[in-house]
């Protein structure tokens, strides 16, 4: 629809009812009309009321002219219709009047015609479906004039779209209106550009039912005149760029903002209100779940314990080949829960864990829980600076660790589980066994746990119920999660007991969730996405599968897991699944994957769809927010939604709800990208130890009177109620001037079907010179060259929108959460000499060197990590990482060489050393 | 409503296929411009469509809902086509699809040496130039709006040769060829242009036709035999109903084949499968 005009763009159409067959006094004035043009008349075979005849004046009604065109229908019960067409350009509404009175029209003045200039681009608030086009047709009690529309029109769209200085078309040239401090203010003056939105005043009063134009000239068309009914105001719009919905609600928008001008000019355009009370409270009511929540808040202790209850015997937890039964569980949990009050933590106390992702770390969470505390996860694989921040900053007295080196923080005392469990008798902590056999060592490598004996607990350890009662409720923090956010230090966010409790309840029978299934735990524990599966599987019943980081981190590995454990339930981030794509996963038996922590390009999963049906696996989109207790919405995909690439995220869960605002915290409508905020059941309690922060970003939900928070996020309600997720506010760059989207470049870039994932950054050469700002983008490709993706994009983007470069990458690195870390992207591709004349870190003197493996590990090293190589030189050292050890993986296979498995790379980061277990292996 | 708004010119609609497609047409939300030459043709041994056929075509399309404006032309005469066409284009705006639907079957019946001059020019005026006449009038128009279709009624007499009807072969094989090269000469400006070649249509009562009856005369058999023998030579073994040819051209005339142009689609029950 968004072609050239069509040629009826330009006519106005015109109704004039008889009573009966014009062969009185009407008679003349047709002659007269008939001399001027001709006159055709058709005989309706039906009454003037009955739908057929409806039709068919439509039709006339619709019918394009290149000049006057008149037509008389003569229905079967007597009435007859007067129908006149004509191009604006020809139009004289003088003539129709006389005509109307019963006069011969004299010769037309005429207007000129409006510009027929290409149509403005589709605006995304208008989310046009190419859907069917219905005019809408309000009555109004005033007409005002046409600089009272242009200022309406001009004030409602800077609300849809506060960007884009507003161009508005008329048949008399184009207009915009400078902002003004109030209403009376506004001005108009000419403006240039093609205009989204056109408008066609006419005071004078036409007869009978009037019909401005035929097809909307511009993509918005609001026509305001007066016919016999009075002053009305019709809206046309293309399907294309404006949907019927959006239209008649942008419509209703500017009549009420017309009329607050009318009545009090002096309003400040700020304090203009588009929406009235009814309209605030269904748009509000939009962002409500379809289903209630039905929940009890209790503490998530004491929600465990009833499932140990109802299933004391069956796996709680497996961890390689070890198995926690859920009674194990509790007891384990409740004898080092013991330990940690007897080491003096209170309740409401928080207390630090930073183990690694064992059957041990359940144990130690759910203590911690059962202590009556609040669990503060630390990922040990995070730098010993963060996680001294979140010591200190959590005020951590207590830090549950086994890492060899604890940073030194004052006031932070750590211990290991063994330490807790056995705190009455300090002296005999090493002869005892520990909390529990499957934890790593201190100084190990991370490695898999050896099985576990679940009767190797000691007698002399504290008796499982020695731990006290608690006072702790549900409204307790149950978990202090740190998020880095943009900007600043990373925040704790404090979760109580009844939000976890919420979430559960909010999804269980949904999702069915049961005794039967079979979770993954793949993500750290200081990433909120672990709440959901940890406390989503085991307060369900289910059975937790400990993904071990390096599982986790190989995607082949990762899926003979899936399937040797039967895993029905996946969480995943997108980036981690992207890599679960990339191997056979046909064998792979879920029946649910649960998608979180990152924008989900729903076209990535069609190949999934190919093998995995939707009959058999639920593919579910949840949006979340760690502020709001890991979800907010969940949005059921299918291929089909897949195929259009949908952006929704869907509805919120029962018991959450959202609002999209603007700046100043108002309501926006439907179609309008403004910040996501999230009320109802996941709502934190705040970010610890920062009131200020808290009370800007936790306040006052002006509906239902409880707490909301404004997550930052950029989203659009659709008139559904779905809610699509437009990325973080503050992604939205500028370079040079221009307003750039990142993920408007990277949906561009994920169109070309060469482009498996890809990833935008800004890059500043010189950080302080915003003039050295380039736009560089990273793809991982299933064939083509990163060059002709750059070109097709420049087909599609803009010259500032267009990656100064592209770089194609095996697989985007992740951060510990799974989600794209643009810290580990490596440096753009830029034309490389093919020469490497530096040296070798070290001289290559060993007599082995020239064998054939070292060789090649050597020319696949160097290719991979950029730099020569030499036999001794550290893998790490050269700047290798987990993303370098992929390809290096990769390269491997592609020679036919031995696989290598990346622990083992780590274990031995030199060629010499990797050749000799590579060899070793072979035999 | 696969027609919804187009404005349809149908020619040779008093009667028969003509009447058939406008129905069609008018049941799909066209709106139809009816012409047909409403008078009898010296040279042709059978009554032509009357304008009493022609109001009657157009009473049940506007019973269907369409608006409809009846034209009285002959196409041999390019005149009388220049004033038929802007007439249509000025009632409806615009003409969307030309359905081209001329024909007559007789003087037939006899072997080439024995066709006069003037019968052999009266064949290849009315079935073959009388299509190229509006192709001519309505070309231009669609072309400049880069959109239209124009469907050609042929038969199978297009396709393959019958014993004794030299005329009405050669005129309707040119209908073919006619239809190719206009489609090569529309496809840059996405007009299309395409045929539709009807076996043995019934003489439907409804749609007055009475191409079949004539064939036979001209042939000097009864018509039961003459239906015989056509059933029989049609594998599907049935004689082609007018609404049958109706649904292809509605088809062809429609943005369903949008995609289709220079085709011929034969609506014969497999006559010329063999």
């Amino acid at each position: 629809m968004s072609g050239p005009l069509l040629p009826a763009a330009r006519c106005h159409a015109v109704r004039v009812r008889w009573d009966r067959s014009p062969n009185s006094a009407a008679l003349s004035v047709l002659s007269g009309l008939s001399a001027l043009s001709g006159l055709w008349t058709e005989d309706v075979p039906a009454p003037a009321a009955d739908p057929p005849a409806e039709r068919r004046r439509a039709a006339e009604l619709a019918r394009p002219a290149d000049g006057l065109r008149s037509v008389l229908l003569r229905y079967a019960d007597g009435p007859c219709d007067l129908i006149l067409v004509a191009p604006r350009d020809q139009w004289d509404r003088t003539a129709l009047a006389r005509l109307a009175a019963g006069e011969s029209p004299g010769p037309g003045t005429g207007h000129p015609a409006a510009g027929t200039a290409a149509f403005a681009p589709a605006p995304a608030w208008g989310l046009g479906d190419d859907g069917p086009t219905v005019p809408h047709l309000f009555s109004l009690d005033e007409g005002g004039d046409e600089a009272g529309w242009l200022a309406a029109l001009a004030v409602t769209l800077r609300r849809y779209d506060p960007e884009t200085s507003p161009v508005i078309g008329t048949d008399h040239g184009s207009f915009t209106v400078p902002e003004a401090r109030t209403l009376g203010e506004l001005k108009h003056a000419a403006a240039d550009g093609p205009a989204l939105v056109g408008l066609l005043f006419d005071e004078a009063e036409v007869p009978g039912a009037y019909v401005p134009c035929l097809a909307p000239p511009f993509p918005l068309t609001v026509a305001v005149f007066r016919d016999t009914d009075g002053w009305r105001l019709r809206c046309d719009h293309v399907s294309g760029h404006v949907s019927t919905e959006i239209a008649a609600q942008f419509t209703r928008h500017l009549v009420r903002v017309h009329q607050q001008l009318l009545d009090s000019p002096g309003t400040l355009v700020d304090d203009v209100d588009l929406m009235d009370e009814t309209e605030l409270e269904r748009v509000a009511a939009l962002g409500r779940p379809p289903r209630p929540l039905v929940t009890t808040p209790v503490s998530m202790p004491e929600a465990f314990t009833r499932i140990v209850a109802a299933t004391p015997d069956r796996i709680a937890v497996t961890d390689g080949r070890a198995g926690l039964t859920y009674r194990e569980l509790d007891e384990r949990a409740a004898q080092l829960a013991t330990g940690l009050r007897a080491r003096g933590v209170g309740d409401g106390d928080r207390v630090g864990v930073c183990l690694e992702r064992t059957a041990e770390l359940v144990v130690t969470l759910l203590a911690v829980l059962k202590a009556g505390a609040t669990y503060v996860p630390v990922d040990p694989a995070y730098p010993a600076d963060r996680i001294a921040h979140t010591a200190r900053d959590a005020g951590l007295s207590v830090m549950i660790t086994r890492l060899p080196e604890f940073p030194e923080v004052a006031g932070c005392v750590p211990v290991t589980p063994d330490e807790v469990l056995h705190v009455d008798e300090r002296l005999g902590v090493d002869e005892v066994p520990g909390v529990l056999d499957t934890a790593s060592r201190p100084g190990d490598a991370p490695v898999l746990p050896t099985a576990v004996a679940p009767t190797a607990v000691a007698p002399t350890a504290v008796a499982p119920t020695a731990v006290g009662p608690t006072a702790v409720g549900p409204d307790t923090a149950a978990y202090v999660i740190y998020t880095s956010g943009s900007t600043g230090r990373p925040k704790g966010v404090e979760v109580p007991h009844r939000n976890v409790i919420a979430l559960v309840d909010a999804t269980r029978d949904a999702y069915g969730f049961g005794p039967d299934d079979v979770w993954t735990w793949f993500h750290s524990s200081a990433f909120d996405f672990s709440v959901w599966e940890i406390w989503g599987c085991l307060l369900t019943g289910g059975r937790l599968v400990v993904v071990p980081y390096f599982v986790s981190r190989e995607p082949d590995r990762f899926r003979d897991l899936l399937v040797s454990e039967k895993i029905t339930v996946l969480s995943q981030t997108p980036s981690a699944f992207a890599q679960l794509l990339d191997v056979d996963h046909s064998e792979v038996g879920v029946r649910l994957v649960v998608f979180g922590g990152e924008p989900l390009d729903a076209r990535m999963l069609l190949p999934w769809f190919d093998r995995h049906p939707e009959s058999v696996c639920r593919m579910v989109n949840m949006f979340g927010i760690t502020e709001t207790t890991v979800h907010v919405t969940e949005q059921t995909l299918t291929r089909g939604l897949a195929l259009a690439a949908t952006r929704s995220v869907g509805h919120p869960l029962p018991g959450w709800h959202l609002y999209v605002t603007d700046p100043a915290g108002r309501l926006l409508p439907p179609g309008v990208a403004g910040e996501v905020c999230v009320g109802g059941a996941g709502v934190a309690l705040g970010y610890l130890g920062q009131e200020e922060l808290t009370a800007r970003r936790f306040v006052p939900d002006p509906f239902t009177g409880g707490t909301m928070y404004r997550s930052g996020d950029l989203g659009r309600l659709r008139p559904d109620g779905r809610l699509e997720h437009l990325g973080r506010i503050d992604s939205q760059v500028k370079i040079r001037g221009f307003r750039i989207e990142l993920d408007e470049i990277r949906a561009v870039l994920l169109e070309d079907p060469d482009v498996r994932t890809a990833a935008v950054v800004i890059h500043r050469d010189d950080p302080a010179d915003a003039a050295t700002a380039r736009i560089n983008a990273y793809v991982v490709l299933s064939g083509g060259a990163p060059d002709t993706v750059r070109k097709r994009a420049a087909g599609v983007l803009p010259d500032y929108m267009l990656p100064t470069t592209v770089t194609a990458l095996d697989a985007l690195p992740l951060t510990p959460n799974g989600k794209l870390d643009p810290s580990r992207l490596p440096p753009p591709t830029a034309p490389r000499s093919s020469a490497h004349d530096a040296a070798p870190l070290t001289a290559d003197t060993h007599a082995d060197a020239d064998t054939d493996l070292t060789e090649r590990l050597r020319e696949i090293w160097s290719e991979v990590l950029g730099v020569p190589v030499g036999l001794d030189d550290d893998f790490f050292e050269l700047g290798g990482n987990s993303l370098f050890a992929v390809r290096i993986g990769a390269a491997l296979r592609a020679h036919g060489l031995p696989s290598l498995r990346l622990r083992e790379l780590y274990r031995h980061p030199t060629i010499r050393d990797t050749a000799r277990e590579l060899a070793a292996s072979a035999t | 409503m696969r027609l919804h708004g187009k404005s349809v010119l149908v020619t040779g609609a008093a009667r028969g296929l003509g009447r058939a497609t406008a129905l069609a047409c008018a049941a799909e939300g066209a709106d139809l411009t009816l012409l047909d030459i409403c008078a009898d043709l010296p040279g042709v041994p059978y009554p032509l469509g009357s304008p009493g056929q022609l109001e009657h075509t157009a009473a049940l399309c506007r019973e269907a809902g369409a608006a409809v404006l009846t034209t009285v032309a002959d196409i041999r005469d390019l005149r009388a086509v220049r004033e038929a066409v802007p007439r249509a284009e000025d009632r409806f705006g615009r003409i969307d699809v030309a359905v081209n639907n001329p024909g007559i079957a007789a003087p037939s019946g006899k072997p080439v040496h024995e066709i006069g001059e003037e019968e052999w020019s009266l064949m290849i005026d009315v079935d073959l130039s009388g299509a190229w006449r509006v192709i001519r009038e309505v070309g231009k128009a669609m072309s400049a709006r880069r959109t239209g279709s124009i469907v050609n009624v042929a038969s199978t007499a297009g396709l393959v040769g019958y014993r004794h009807f030299a005329g009405y072969v050669a005129a309707k094989h040119a209908v073919v060829g006619l239809t190719k090269a206009a489609a090569l000469d529309y496809a840059p400006t996405k007009v299309r242009v395409n045929a539709v070649c009807p076996g043995s249509v019934r003489d439907d009562a409804q749609a007055e036709g009475r191409m079949l009856a004539e064939i036979a005369r001209a042939l000097d058999v009864p018509v039961h035999e003459h239906e015989k023998t056509f059933v029989e030579a049609q594998p599907m073994n049935a004689l082609i109903e007018p609404e049958d040819v109706a649904a292809a051209v509605v088809f062809l005339a429609s943005d369903e084949s949008r995609q289709i142009t220079g085709s011929v689609l034969t609506v014969d029950g497999g006559f010329s499968i063999r």
